[in-house]
This record gives structure tokens, C-alpha cells and sequence, in this order.
């Protein structure tokens, strides 16, 4: 149940624009790389930041936990899940899975109202 | 990583509640299993990876206390006084000494360093030891047999270009200067490089300076007074000199209208008080002298001509001059016609100025130096044969190898060993002779090169011998001990050999000229008429005969004497220093014998020789009364 009052409406999480912040930081970091393993771990900085950049440029009251997995394609199978125990109205998660031929990309942004 | 954002929220929500809600597990990503994928990845085994364990070191310094030494000299003579004591006051040396003779100690430390002092003198005296050893052993000539090795090698950075004169550095063997010029008449390609260089001994893979003159150098020399100075002859007929400080253009060139009109095939440097003047000939048969501080005009001018006239029409081109410090006035040049001239460069009128011109060669003379130790004595080499001449005798030389197969292109003499002297060939050999080992073969030939040798050049020191090849190589050649030890009676015995030989074409020339006469006598005998014309023809036959006969003599005479002469020089070789002196006297007697020979031989077949024969027993009086002085 979300407000959709003007000011609640500002002030809760939106869905689309986060996932849209976290594709574009997925792209512009690792959209046309092969995997590299001494390059991981500036990718994952490099989407972290991006994403937490445009999310805080959101000025919204929000506390953000981003998250993000990088795994090269190797037959390994990958499964995670999460659980959250918060309040719905006010807070919420955002999950983009990306994949390229060489690896997957998993980005989790969890967001709680302050 | 900063962030910093303004952010509102609405007073009512502050402090608001917050209200929990459980979200179950929710999947995020599934990825299953793909062992395809896999397949994309080979197993890198095994993986280099590179450890580095380095032991872990640290810097530290320690100062210590400061320790102060002085120093102090001990007269031995006069003891060493403690500091309080002047040595100078007679009273204060003797309060000290009282005291101390007094002290207990001190009679028995003298007692038991006079022992050791004693044992210490013995020991002195037993052995000298500033004894010189071996002194009176004298330096055996080395056993090695004679060998040359090649120590560098320069190679001209361009084509087609000969070494076409070699120069060393004055001041030791450190440096080279190499003029590079290809000497084939007008076959050098349009553009060919003009340069020529200066090598460092040590650096054969690039010359230590360049020289760009106008046209290729054909020769380059030091200056022996100064060492930063060169001056070359230009393929043109320019001279120019450079100074090494100052650059590779030529400081000034002369000009070519008053220069020579061919390439000017050698300059030497005059002995002067100004220490730059120069001389340079070439084969449009002038010898020019320049000053190089004004080099538009030379100072002096000379014409090789061999009819004593100056006439420059006349004038044979050369291609070798040679000239001794020493006798600063006097200088040789070698023609390419064959004919060597000796010149005085102060004669008060033209025919003095040649002095006179000794046959030389068959083609050519190439080189032509004096022998640094007999000045009187110079070799010339030219055609297949390297000749030796005294200066004295005007007709032949005195000494001469035989033809060798191939063309001989430079010669020198040691400059250490007044007996050695080195040739170079066109098939690329560079031969060392010794007179006093053999004289009918080198001593040594060293194939230096498989192209022709075209220039050859003696290191002061005697050791190193540079040598350049038609394909613009330079070889440095270092020569066994042999060949620059000097031995202790080598002078002698080379002066022995050098006057024998002049003693010898001495006498023949006195037997040519006698010929001469009698040929113009017998031949004059015509102006008696009636029986004066039977005497006439007589004579002429008598003097035919004699001529034969007497050829016949000295032709059989030469070879005895050559073989004597192995045989000689075989025996003294052998034999060892002491007995060469014998050998020496043995020669002596030889000639003697040799000598009284002859007059048998001119006495027996003629009896009108009387008058004749007279002449020539005065002049072997002469000879033998020099032999005895």
C-alpha cells in the first residue's frame, strides 16, 4: 500500500528508477568487457559507486545498501536469495540480474527510509 | 568515496513508527549449472607466478668516539725525546738521560735489545740485499719465432672507398687518422663520400671525428709539433688542414688555381720554427711548399724535371716524397716514371735544387723512406722489388729483394730496428724483413687482408703496424717481441752489411766506368792513320773482349759472393752473439780474398791493361786503406 499522495509519493521508492540507475552503472562499467579476474574488483567499485551516486543525487530520505555480484560463466551454477524484515510501505529492494557471454552481473539495491 | 546529499523529510513522519512487516525470502538469481560454459576454459597448468622473498635489510650507522692520531717522525739518530725534552738543549738532554740511566729497568731492556740489535746487523750483513742480480747476463733475443697479430679492425661506413693514407696520433698510439679515396682514375661513383675520420684506437665501431673536406683526402697527416692539427691532400689538388678542437670543415683549403692539378698523393710537414709549414707533391711533377696560416699561394715551388732545368714540360709526376727531420733542407721524391730524386730545397740556382736522380724502378715508385738509424741508407719500393740505396751511389741500388708475384704497393722501415723494414703487396700480405735474419725472403708474411694492401703505417713505438686495404679496412697489427726488442750489436752489424753492400756497388761502378773509358779509347785509337788504324780496331776487339770477359768475372763473382754470404749469415746465426764477431772478421777476410781475386782476374787477360789496371789498384788501395781505418 503506497501513498500516492504528491509528497509520499516523492518520498517512497521507486522501483523503475532505481533499476534504471543500476543498469545504466551495470552498462557503463562492464557492458562491453570480457571477464577479467584482476579487473573484478575495479568493477565492482565502479558500478557500487555509480549506482550510490545517482541514488543519493535522488535527495531522497533514504538509507541505501547496495550490493553487487560479479561471477564469470563456468558451468557453476549460482542461487541466492534474500529476506527482509522492514516496513513496506515506506522501504524497499531493487534486484537486476545482467548477463554478458562471459559473466553475470548481480545487483541488489536495498533502500530503508530514514 | 564522498557522498553528500540534502534530503527532506516532513516533520510528521518524524519519530513515526516503524512498522514491521516480514518480506519472505524472495529468489533473487538462479543461475543453474552449465558445465558447457566450461568447455570455453582450458586449465592453465602449470601457472608462472612470480614470488619474490628478499631478505629484509635496514640502514644504520654508528659513529664512534673520536679517536685522535697524530703523527710523529723518529730521528733514529738522536732518539725519541718525550715532549718535554728539547733535543736542541745539551742541559736538558743530559738531566734526562742521567735520569734514565739511572732507572733499574733501563740496563737490562738495553742488554736485551742489544742482543737483538746484534742479530738484527749480522742478518744485514750477511746477504747484500741491494744486490743487483743478473746484471751481467745480457738480455737473450727472444726464443719465440716472429708472429704478428691483428688487433682491431676499422671498416669504412661507406663503399667503394680504398684506405688511402694512414696517419698515427703523435703523442702515442692512441689515435688514427685514416683518409679514405677511391684512387681508380675516374671510376669513383658520383657520390661517393668525401669524408675521412679519425679513429680511437679502443672504439673500432664508430670514428672518433669526421673530416668533410671538399674532395676525397688522398693523404693525412699529423702535425708532429702539434698534435691537434692535420693537414691532407685533396683528390683535386687542394691541400687543406683542419685542427681537431674546431670541427670537421676545414679550417682553409688552398685554392685550386694555384694548387696542384692532380691529386696531391702526399704532404709532409717541414721542420720549421713556426711549426706549420708543409710540402706536397703530386703527379703534375710540381713539389709546392705551404705555409698553413696562408694557404690562397704556396711559398715555394719545385719542378721534378731530371734534365736539372726546371722545365716544367719536362716534369716527372710523383707519388711518394720523403723527408728527415733531422735534415731539414734536403728531401727525396719517388716519380711515377721510376726515378728517385734527391733535392735540395736551399739550392741557389735550378740545377742545384736537384741534386740527383737515381734510376729507382721499372714503374712507379710507391714508397720511399730513409732508415731512421743510417740516414745515408733509404729503401724505395716500387714495381715487384723493394730496393735499398746508399746515397752515395748514384747507379744502382745496393741491396734489393727479388720479384715477388704480386705488385708491392708501400714500404717502411722499423723505427726501433734499423735491420727491419715491412712491405705490403696486392694480394693483401704485409711481409716483415729482417735483414740481419734472411735476406733473400721476409722474415714474416702475415695475410692481413684477401683485398689488395694499399697503405701501410708504423707506429712510433715500433709495435703496431696499420695497415689499409683496397676495400677501405684498416687492420691494426700488433708484432711479436722480435720485432722491437732492440739488440745490443744490431747497429753494428747492419752498418757492417749497409757498407759492404756501397763498398761493393762502389767498386762496380769504378769497373763501369773504367769500361766507358777504355771503349772510348779503343774507339779514338782511329785517328792514328796506317797502323794507328790496326791498333785502332785492336783495341776495339781487346776492349770487346775484355768487356765479356769481365762480365763473365763478376757475374760468377756476385754469385759466389751471395752464397758466401748465406753461408755467413747462417753461421753467425747460429753460432750466437760472440761468434758473429768472429764471423764479422771472417767476412772481412773474405772480402779481401774476394778483392785480390779480382785484380788477378783484370791483370791476366790483358797485358796493355798496365795503365789501366793502375787505376783500379789505386782505387782498391783506397778502399782496403778505409777497410783497415
Amino acid at each position: 500500500m503506497e501513498d500516492n499522495s504528491p509528497a509520499a509519493l516523492q518520498n517512497s521508492f521507486n522501483v523503475e528508477e532505481v533499476s534504471q540507475i543500476i543498469k545504466e552503472g551495470i552498462e557503463s562499467s562492464i557492458g562491453t568487457s570480457q571477464y577479467q579476474q584482476n579487473k573484478v574488483n575495479q568493477w565492482t567499485s565502479a558500478i557500487i559507486e555509480h549506482c550510490l551516486n545517482h541514488l543519493t543525487r535522488l535527495e531522497k530520505p533514504f538509507k541505501y545498501v547496495v550490493n553487487c555480484v560479479i561471477m564469470q560463466k563456468n558451468g557453476a551454477g549460482l542461487h541466492t536469495a534474500s529476506s527482509c524484515f522492514w516496513d513496506s510501505q515506506t522501504d524497499g529492494s531493487c534486484t537486476i540480474k545482467w548477463e554478458s557471454k562471459t559473466m553475470h552481473a548481480i545487483v541488489n539495491v536495498f533502500a530503508l527510509a530514514i | 568515496m564522498e557522498i553528500q546529499y540534502v534530503y527532506t523529510k516532513k516533520r510528521a513522519e518524524f519519530g513515526r513508527q516503524c512498522i514491521f512487516s516480514d518480506r519472505p525470502a524472495e529468489l533473487l538469481v538462479d543461475i543453474a549449472p552449465n558445465p558447457d560454459a566450461l568447455k570455453e576454459f582450458v586449465e592453465r597448468d602449470p601457472v608462472d607466478r612470480g614470488v619474490q622473498v628478499v631478505q629484509e635489510m635496514s640502514e644504520h650507522d654508528v659513529n664512534t668516539e673520536r679517536f685522535e692520531t697524530d703523527s710523529h717522525g723518529l730521528n733514529h739518530a738522536e732518539g725519541g725525546w718525550p715532549k718535554d725534552v728539547n733535543a736542541q738543549e745539551v742541559e736538558q738532554v743530559i738531566r734526562f738521560r742521567k735520569k734514565v740511566e739511572k732507572d733499574e729497568m733501563y740496563i737490562s731492556t738495553v742488554q736485551t735489545l742489544g742482543g737483538q740489535m746484534e742479530h738484527c746487523i749480522k742478518q744485514n750483513n750477511a746477504i747484500d740485499i741491494y744486490q743487483d742480480y743478473f746484471s751481467d747476463v745480457e738480455i737473450q733475443a727472444s726464443e719465440e719465432p716472429p708472429s704478428a697479430k691483428t688487433i682491431n679492425v676499422f671498416k669504412d661506413p661507406y663503399k667503394d672507398r680504398g684506405v688511402a693514407h694512414i696517419s698515427w696520433y703523435p703523442d702515442g698510439p692512441t689515435k688514427l687518422a685514416i683518409a679514405y679515396c677511391n684512387t681508380d682514375f675516374q671510376r669513383a661513383p658520383k657520390d661517393t663520400s668525401t669524408e675521412s675520420y679519425v679513429w680511437d684506437v679502443i672504439n673500432p665501431n664508430s670514428p672518433e671525428m669526421t673530416l668533410k673536406p671538399v674532395s676525397p683526402l688522398v693523404c693525412l697527416e699529423y702535425n708532429p709539433k702539434d698534435a691537434h692539427i692535420l693537414v691532407g691532400g685533396c683528390y683535386n689538388g687542394q691541400v687543406a688542414y683542419w685542427d681537431c678542437r674546431k670541427g670537421s670543415q676545414p679550417i682553409e683549403t688552398s685554392e685550386v688555381s694555384t694548387g696542384h692539378r692532380d691529386p696531391v698523393w702526399k704532404v709532409i710537414w717541414n721542420q720549421s720554427k713556426t711549426g706549420t709549414e708543409c710540402f706536397s707533391v703530386s703527379t703534375d711533377g710540381q713539389v709546392l711548399w705551404w705555409d698553413i696560416r696562408k694557404f690562397a699561394e704556396p711559398i715555394e715551388k719545385l719542378y721534378l724535371d731530371a734534365t736539372k732545368k726546371q722545365d716544367a714540360s719536362q716534369a716527372q709526376g710523383a707519388y711518394v716524397l720523403e723527408y728527415e727531420p733531422t735534415i731539414p733542407t734536403k728531401f727525396m721524391a719517388g716519380s711515377e716514371q721510376g726515378a728517385i730524386f734527391s733535392c735540395n730545397r736551399k739550392g741557389k740556382t735550378d740545377a742545384d735544387k736537384i741534386v740527383a736522380v737515381y734510376p729507382g724502378h721499372i714503374g712507379p715508385v710507391y714508397a720511399l723512406q730513409r732508415n731512421p738509424q743510417f740516414p745515408k741508407i733509404f729503401m724505395s719500393v716500387g714495381d715487384w722489388t723493394t730496393r735499398i740505396w746508399s746515397e752515395d751511389i748514384k747507379e744502382n741500388a745496393i741491396m734489393w729483394t727479388k720479384y715477388h708475384q704480386s705488385g708491392l704497393t708501400d714500404g717502411c722501415w722499423s723505427t726501433v730496428r734499423p735491420a727491419v723494414f715491412f712491405t705490403s703487396k696486392t694480394d693483401g700480405t704485409l711481409d716483415v724483413w729482417d735483414l740481419l735474419f734472411k735476406q733473400n725472403d721476409p722474415t714474416l708474411t702475415v695475410q692481413v687482408s684477401d683485398e689488395p694492401l694499399q697503405s701501410l703505417r708504423l707506429q712510433e713505438h715500433g709495435r703496431l703496424m696499420a695497415c689499409g686495404s683496397q676495400g677501405g679496412v684498416a687492420t691494426i697489427v700488433e708484432l711479436s717481441e722480435g720485432f722491437y726488442a732492440q739488440n745490443r750489436n744490431e747497429r753494428n752489424l747492419v752498418n757492417t752489411i749497409f757498407e759492404r753492400e756501397t763498398r761493393r756497388e762502389k767498386i762496380l761502378e769504378a769497373r763501369h766506368r773504367e769500361m766507358k773509358l777504355k771503349e772510348k779509347k779503343g774507339g779514338g785509337g782511329d785517328d792514328e792513320e796506317e797502323h794507328g788504324e790496326e791498333q785502332g780496331e785492336d783495341l776495339m776487339a781487346k776492349a770487346e773482349q775484355d768487356f765479356f770477359a769481365a762480365i763473365e768475372n763478376e757475374k760468377k763473382l756476385r754469385e759466389r759472393r751471395k752464397e758466401e754470404r748465406e753461408n755467413a749469415m747462417r753461421e753467425a746465426e747460429s753460432a750466437g752473439n760472440e761468434e758473429e764477431q768472429g764471423g764479422e772478421e771472417e767476412r772481412q777476410n773474405l772480402e779481401r780474398v774476394e778483392e785480390g781475386g779480382e785484380e788477378e782476374a783484370d791483370n791476366s787477360p790483358n797485358e796493355e791493361q798496365a795503365a789501366a789496371a793502375a787505376a783500379p789498384a789505386e782505387e782498391k788501395g783506397e778502399t782496403e786503406g778505409n777497410e783497415k781505418a
